[in-house]
This record gives C-alpha cells, structure tokens and sequence, in this order.
C-alpha cells in the first residue's frame, strides 16, 4: 500500500491506496479541488456538498451519452463482421479460382505430354496419299508458272 | 510413328506453298497484258481436269480421316 498526501478545498487528507495509483489518485484529487473552488462560499462542506454532485452530474451525464453511442458501436462492430466474412469469402472463392487454373494447367500438361504418344490415330496410308497430292499440286503449280 | 506424323505435317507444308505458288502466278497472270500467243485449248482442258482429280482426291482424303 502507499500512502499519498491529498490537499482539497485547503484541507489536508492522507489516503491510503494500491502501489502504482498513485498518480491518478492525485490527478482525482485535482479534480474534486478545482470543482471545490468553483463552488460559492458557505461552509467547507457545503461546498463538497456541492461539488460532490456536481460532479455525481457530469458522471450520469457522461454515462448516458456512452449508453446512446453503445447501438452506434454495434451498428460498426455488425459492419465490421460483415466485411470480415465477406473478404473470407472472397479469399476462398480466389482459393478456389486458383485451384481450378492449377488442374486445367495439369490438364493441358498431362494432353500435351500425352500427344506424341497417340500415334493410333495417324495412318500411314493418309500420309502416302497426302505426299501423292502434294506431288501433284506441285507439278499444276509448275504448271500454272509456265502458262503463257 | 512420329516419321509418320512428319511426313504428314511434311506435305502439309508442300501443299501450302505449290497453293502459295498457284496463286501468285494466277494473280501475276491476271495483271500482265493478254499474251499474243494463248495456251493450246488441250493443255487447259488437262490442266482443269488435273485440278479437279486433286481436289476429287484430297475430299475423299478428307472424308476418310472424317471418319476416322
């Protein structure tokens, strides 16, 4: 425990308090004073009295503009889950996006690495008459060259 | 088999460029004057008949491999 000397409405107060509150105890004290001395004359009481609450006022007065900001802050805090959930919903759907390129990638890979080895459905009999045609297509271009 | 597929692709490519060769001697033929001398009405007629037994051939050709 630590012991703190407080000084309010000129009166000296030795109080008591948890190790390292020291500070705000203090700070708390300044308050209560200023607000002592704006209080008009009368006793010292009295003026306690009323600055007590004074203060009780601006207390339920704070508490209640936190009370009208709470649906505020849950408004934003139901906008926030909403984005959340809708970016992981997005972050999946590019997952699966990315998943879908990588297997037509493997696709393509595994047809164009099959490809030379499909030789069934080349017929040797085609090619014979394919080099035929082009026998021929190459004479009628030799041909047409040399009409007059 | 992949000698096959080159011959293949082999005369692909010569039929290409004698098609290449027709058509530009066709289209140089029609932008020179009329010669004074024309071709001989027989060698026409062969030469027509030899472009439609080519093209008889590569349909049939082309039907075959339709089919497989």
């Amino acid at each position: 425990m630590a012991d703190v000397k407080l000084t309010i409405a000129g009166r000296p107060y030795d109080v008591h308090c948890a190790d390292g509150e020291e500070s705000q105890l203090i700070h708390l004290a300044s308050v209560v004073d200023e607000k002592v001395r704006t209080m008009p004359g009368g006793t010292e009481v009295r003026q306690l009295l009323f600055a007590a609450l004074m203060l009780a006022d601006e207390a339920q007065e704070a508490r209640g503009k936190v009370e009208k900001a709470e649906p505020q802050s849950d408004s934003l805090r139901a906008a926030v889950a909403l984005a959340e959930s809708r970016e992981a919903a997005a972050r999946d759907e590019l997952k699966a996006a990315i998943a879908r390129e990588q297997a037509a990638l493997k696709e393509l890979q595994a047809a164009r690495d099959a490809a030379p080895t499909a030789p069934a459905t080349v017929n040797p009999t085609h090619n014979r008459a394919l080099m035929q045609i082009a026998d021929r297509i190459e004479t009628l271009a030799t041909k047409v060259e040399q009409l007059p | 088999m992949e000698l096959d597929l080159d011959e293949s692709s082999l005369a692909i490519g010569r039929i290409e460029r004698a098609l290449s060769r027709i058509e530009k001697a066709l289209g140089d033929r029609a932008n020179r004057p009329a010669p004074a001398v024309a071709a001989p009405a027989a060698d026409q007629s062969a030469l027509k008949a030899e472009v439609a037994a080519v093209i008889g051939e590569l349909d049939r050709l082309i039907a075959e491999a339709d089919r497989g």
